[in-house]
């Protein structure tokens, strides 16, 4: 979510240290993820700080019956890089999504989103991954 | 298959739709995924979700993050001093209970110490001293040391003899008695300090029936009263007296 460890080591341990002393005067929400939701905008605090990446219209194709190949051929790094460059909230909602740790109502609260946003993000997800990987890999697409 | 017609809240859930069958999911999302199974969208959507989802697995965790966790310290809370250790209630709770027991078993300990053959008897009969009245015995004004005759020639009690540093004190009244577990047992009230004396069978062992001797005089205390007890010809004698060792410890020179 930040694209830099030390900044994130310095959330992630602002975030436990907060909740620690939380715990130690018995003041811990009982609402459930409420630790995962206070690092995210911990880090979304962090990034405002910085330049923003100008905002660009991705490329969407329909999903490919060879997609499932075509991911196989990507590097885990690649994808973890496109993943990360997606605008918020849609990275929180690709991220959440394919950690498969959660379904998807566990994901609306978490990153405080609705039922449409979610699916618009995760449709768009896909289709721009799958016109990366055209991209990346043309030849598949005659196979 | 084609998509079935859904209406636009269950192609937003269809969107979101779990990629593996482990994932449970509300009721809402399980009748669309069941209209919607067998389709060629749904079925191409969760290949790929399932393709990326693998991959996603596989991303590994930068070094320098994976050490967060190994860190001992992951927040560090303030350290538990000695001073806080002891104000703990359990702490505090653990260590009376210890000190009470350590107590009870040095109690019990140092009581062992002091035990000899025929020393529970010798303590039951510290408490028959302290309860009994002078009217409870027979008159008797002589020496101590003349009663040995008329405990053999009345009760036919063989070496109940007075040792000689009782034997020349006055008595006031005596009597023979059977105690809880019937043994023959001789009471002498003294006019000195107005002493008891007793005499009763020494114990023996249960297998041999030997006399279980001991050397000397040892002291006994019950209920406020000192007991010096010795043995001779398996006959156990005690002196008993209202106090302490040191009223008996005058009459007895040469104890051991």
């Amino acid at each position: 979510m930040l694209g830099d460890s030390s900044k994130a080591q310095e959330v992630f341990h602002t975030t436990l240290r907060e909740a620690t002393l939380r715990a130690a005067q018995g003041q811990l929400p009982k609402e459930p993820f409420w630790l995962f939701r206070d690092a995210r905008w911990r880090c979304l605090q962090a990034t405002q700080a910085e330049l923003q990446p100008e905002p660009l219209k991705l490329e969407e194709h329909d999903l490919a019956p060879q997609a499932a190949s075509q991911i196989e051929r990507l590097d885990s790094s690649q994808l973890a890089i496109w993943i990360s460059s997606a605008p918020e909230p849609q990275r929180t909602a690709l991220a959440l999504f394919y950690l498969n740790e959660f379904d998807y109502g566990e994901i609306l609260d978490l990153a405080e989103l609705k039922l449409a946003e979610l699916s618009r993000f995760l449709a768009q997800g896909r289709r721009q991954l799958q016109a990366w990987l055209n991209a990346k890999f043309p030849e598949s697409r005659t196979v | 298959m084609k998509v079935p017609k859904l209406s636009r809240g269950q192609r937003a859930l269809l969107n979101c739709a779990p990629f593996n069958q482990e994932r449970s999911t509300d009721r809402a999302m399980r009748s669309t995924v069941a209209r919607a199974a067998g389709s060629v969208e749904l079925a191409g959507q969760q290949n790929f979700d399932r393709a990326v989802a693998e991959l996603v697995r596989l991303i590994p965790v930068p070094p320098e993050t994976a050490e967060w966790f190994l860190e001992e310290d992951l927040a560090v809370g303030s350290k538990l001093t000695w001073k806080k250790m002891v104000r703990n209630p359990a702490v505090v709770a653990i260590s009376i209970a210890v000190v009470v027991i350590a107590g009870v078993f040095v109690f019990q300990l140092l009581g062992r110490l002091n035990d000899f053959p025929g020393s529970a008897t010798a303590r039951k009969l510290l408490t028959v001293a302290g309860s009994t009245r002078p009217v409870m015995l027979d008159p008797v004004s002589t020496e101590a040391g003349t009663l040995s005759d008329l405990f053999f020639m009345k009760h036919g009690l063989e070496h109940y003899d007075v040792p000689e540093e009782f034997a020349d004190f006055r008595t006031i009244g005596c009597r023979v008695f059977d105690d809880e577990e019937s043994r023959r047992v001789a009471q002498i009230w003294l006019a000195e300090k107005r002493m008891q004396l007793f005499l009763f069978p020494a114990e023996r062992d249960a297998k041999t029936g030997a006399v279980l001797r001991f050397p000397g005089w040892r002291y006994i205390h019950q209920e406020g009263w000192a007991g010096a007890v010795t043995e001779h010809n398996g006959v156990c004698f005690m002196a008993a007296i209202r106090g302490g060792e040191k009223e008996l410890a005058a009459y007895l020179p040469n104890k051991q």
